[in-house]
């Protein structure tokens, strides 16, 4: 029921919750979507069941998922279809209605960054590659009660047949770099009407760095998928970066591992889908930052070891993947280490196809085109092609996930990593044991609405800013630092901060709350619910955006590639346009004629009142005198 | 609807209110204090009524509730307008006294018809200020709204409408009321508060499915009647 003139201006225009799809840049141009100009769009709500329209006119319309990715597709190749879309509203699917055709990316992720000459190799054969296009018409996901909703409301139309008074879809999805006339990164930079793409890597090791041959363990910590707010990458790359978090975990629990032969330095990176901004950040940082950027410099880099996506394995059968031209004593002493521990925990390790071109994509890809010494294996759950179904789709989430496969593969990866480190092959490998529930717990955590950040283990050392788990990089606020204030991090990215803080530790050292003034000491868990620890440890942020970027008094210069850098000259720079605000809502319009002609008759109205009330006062006036 | 709806709503309500302001009321300076204070001492008596039927919050959802509500408002009206009446004729004869002080003539038949005009038309305002003009705000935004129980016309039409009738019928009900004991015709001293309450209960009709298609013009039925017997008893007096 209406109580009052809010309550009616609340049913009347209905604010409809769901995440946008919002406008990036490259160098080449734009990609996403936004609406195409400075204003609002509105136009008449109508649900496709297929991939035609029922009237003429654009068109808002709502559309199951099962058919979003073809929708799109057509878009890209029909104009006088495109014509007609003013928006798109997404039906929001759950796990039991998964569609198949959910895989957004490419059938060769990332493929120019590749250090071979097959470009076109199927890693993704799924990929309906609609993801990195532009689309220019604003598209939102809806939530599950928006979508039911909605579908009333586009029943409502279609009893209506498309005769007014209609229920119309405003969207307002405007950007500004749209307003500003920016169409590439590069313009919108110098404008300052969009930011970078990127954010923070974290690097922890369980000793103090310095020159010494090192083993560099690295996974991903960031995705990609078609809206910003609804990027879980559960099995992609998230599994990897939770087998990296179980064997430390395991291993700090591992003799000697604080004084172990070979140096083990674990680096998360981050911004990877965006042309693996934090591995070719660290990388720069590494040669150009000086020897005492990170206490040791690429030459030390021994062996590299990455974990890719490993929470599909089947059987516990994992693939080490190696760049071909690059294997040598360091890689086969990897692998033999990796078989070993497989071996003893029941899995299997099979070094992956030579039909195979290369390296699937994988932040290795930064390392190999960065030098020749640079060698290591890359683990994965595949072998020719993804098993990830749902890669980089809303649907890559824990349900994605099999976490005996993540058991097996921290197994593996910890009890490798011990061999290599205490550089003894018959190290006793019974004694890193990895502790299950762990992965179940941070699957619950990292992957799941709730409890989410919420959780336990995430709200003992930060609290969380967003409870639900978003893996989209984002951009760089604020100037990168080798020591960013907690305001410019996300939940995610401080948690494992912490996490590795924590468990990498080698001396506990009193309570803190914001920094510890000893040598080598941070502060764990200050924004958690206790009070924070300060530890002796090892662990700092690397800042991860592009090379060819550089931050100077409150601006992002674009520098010129530099000689020899193939990646920089390939790098996309990706950049979000800013906006002032997303919103969406629907509400019945009448025909715009009616509006013209109730204003003609509030003038009638008006008018022949005057001239009753003239004529009338007329007549009395000689009635009344009359008398 | 868009700010060419909005106003053609507004006109709608108050059109014919703002020809009365502009035409015969804003010349004479008597006429608007008149004016004012009749809108404020009817819009104190229904802020009144309101205060009273706070304390019945929250009143549920069932509709029969309107009938308590419609005739207690009508009554407290009914029974004010009475003192309208009395406090008019001493204004008269005060007027009249000072006119004869100065030498002026006193209160003609046509003046005291339009205090009288006044008088009611400060009703029909308050009327249209508490029952209309917030709620016809949303009216100049690009939506429109329709009841579930009135889908053939938009709702700010129906309010418009109503507010028309019920201006038109409080103006004029003053006139035929004052007129009742100038003339002691108790027949329209009657007929005023059975208009009102016949034209309060007629705007239920709306409650009804799709019932605003027939309470509605109803309404503005008695708009005209009650002009039509306003201006049959002014100009019986011709004769």
């Amino acid at each position: 029921a209406l109580e009052s003139v809010p309550d009616l201006e609340r049913a009347m225009y209905r604010v409809i919750q769901g995440s946008p799809c919002v406008r990036l840049l490259s160098m080449q141009g734009e990609s996403g979507c936004a609406n195409p100009g400075r204003d609002k769009i509105v136009a008449p709500l109508q649900r496709l069941t297929k991939l035609e329209f029922k009237t003429k006119g654009a068109v808002a319309v709502l559309l199951p998922y099962s058919l979003f990715h073809s929708f799109l597709d057509k878009t890209l190749h029909d104009p006088s279809f495109a014509a007609q879309v003013a928006g798109v509203l997404v039906e929001f699917a759950d796990n039991a209605n998964r569609s198949v055709n959910s895989n957004p990316d490419s059938k060769f992720p990332l493929a120019e960054f590749a250090p071979y000459s097959n470009k076109t190799y199927q890693w993704n054969p799924l990929g309906t590659d609609v993801l990195q296009k532009r689309y220019n018409f604003p598209v939102y996901l809806l939530s599950p009660e928006s979508t039911r909703g909605l579908r009333e409301i586009a029943a409502e139309n279609e009893a209506r047949n498309a005769k007014y008074p209609l229920q119309v879809a405003e969207f307002d999805v405007v950007m500004q770099t749209t307003k500003s006339g920016t169409h590439t990164s590069e313009s919108c930079l110098k404008e300052g009407s969009c930011l970078p793409l990127g954010g923070y890597s974290i690097l922890s090791s369980f000793s103090s760095i310095t020159s010494k041959p090192t083993l560099l363990v690295l996974a991903a910590m960031d995705s990609i998928s078609f809206f910003r707010d609804f990027t879980p990458g559960a099995d992609s790359p998230l599994s990897g970066l939770i087998s990296l978090l179980v064997a430390v975990d395991a291993l700090s629990k591992a003799d000697g591992i604080h004084n172990a032969t070979k140096q083990v330095v674990f680096l998360v990176c981050n911004g990877e889908a965006w042309g693996y901004l934090g591995s070719r950040r660290f990388l720069f940082e590494l040669e150009y930052g000086g020897g005492s950027a990170f206490g040791f410099n690429m030459s030390h880099i021994d062996q590299i070891l990455e974990i890719g996506s490993v929470g599909q394995a089947v059987e516990n059968t994992f693939y080490g993947h190696v760049q071909d031209k690059h294997a040598s004593a360091s890689t086969k002493e990897i692998v033999a280490s990796l078989k070993r521990s497989a071996e003893s925990v029941n899995a299997q390790i099979t070094t992956a196809s030579s039909e195979n071109p290369g390296i699937p994509p994988s932040s290795m890809m930064s390392f190999v085109q960065k030098s020749d010494s640079l060698t290591g294996v890359l683990l994965e759950e595949f072998d020719t092609s993804f098993k990830n179904k749902f890669y980089h789709s809303l649907f890559d989430n824990a349900d994605n996930l099999n976490p005996e496969s993540i058991v097996a593969a921290s197994s593996i990866v910890a009890r490798a990593i011990y061999q290599l480190a205490m550089g003894d092959s018959s190290a006793k490998l019974d004694s890193v044991a990895v502790n299950s529930s762990l992965v179940k717990d941070l699957i619950s955590c990292l992957l799941t609405p709730d409890p989410g950040m919420n959780c336990p283990l995430v709200t003992g050392f930060i609290t969380p800013a967003q409870p639900v788990p978003n893996h989209y990089v984002g951009v760089v606020t604020g100037a990168p630092s080798p020591t960013p204030s907690d305001d410019l991090l996300d939940d995610t990215t401080r948690f494992i901060w912490n996490f590795l803080a924590d468990r990498t530790r080698r001396l506990d050292a009193g309570e803190c709350s914001k920094d510890c003034k000893g040598q080598d000491q941070v502060c764990v868990g200050a924004t958690g619910q206790g009070r924070g620890s300060c530890v002796v440890s090892t662990t700092r942020y690397v800042p991860a955006y592009s090379t060819r970027l550089r931050y100077k008094s409150g601006n992002w210069e674009l520098l010129p590639v530099g000689s020899g850098d193939f990646m920089d000259s390939i790098d996309p720079v990706w950049t979000e346009s800013f906006w002032k605000s997303l919103t969406l809502r629907v509400y019945q319009q009448e025909r715009p004629s009616l509006n013209g002609m109730l204003l003609l008759a509030g003038c009638s109205v008006t008018v022949a009142s005057a001239v009753s009330i003239l004529a009338t006062r007329a007549l009395f006036r000689k009635r009344l005198k009359s008398a | 609807m868009t700010v060419a709806s909005g106003v053609g709503y507004t006109l709608i309500a108050l059109g014919p209110g703002f020809s009365l302001f502009f035409l015969s009321i804003v010349s004479k300076p008597l006429l608007i204090l008149t004016l004012l204070a009749s809108t404020l001492v009817w819009l104190a008596s229904l802020v009144a009524l309101a205060i009273v039927w706070r304390g019945f919050l929250p009143l549920g959802s069932s509709d029969w509730i309107c009938l308590p509500l419609l005739a207690s408002s009508v009554a407290l009206q009914e029974f004010l307008r009475v003192h309208f009446w009395r406090t008019f004729k001493k204004v008269e004869s005060s007027l009249n006294g000072v006119a004869v002080r100065i030498s002026k003539p006193p209160l003609r038949p046509s003046e005291k018809i339009e205090i009288a005009i006044a008088l009611g038309f400060g009703h029909g305002l308050a009327h249209s200020i508490m029952f209309c003009l917030s709620l016809l705000t949303p009216a100049f935004g690009p939506g429109t709204f329709y009841l579930r129980s009135c889908p053939q016309m938009p709702f700010f039409l129906v309010i418009s409408l109503i507010s028309l009738g019920f201006l038109l019928i409080h103006t004029f009900s003053m006139v035929i009321f004052f007129k009742g004991y100038e003339d002691h015709n108790s027949g329209l001293r009657f007929f005023v508060p059975a208009m009102h309450a016949v034209a309060s209960s007629l705007t239920l009709v709306n409650l009804v499915q799709n019932g605003c298609v027939i309470g509605t013009p109803l309404v503005m039925l008695c708009a005209a009647l009650t002009l039509f017997v306003c201006g049959k008893s002014l100009w019986q007096k011709g004769d």
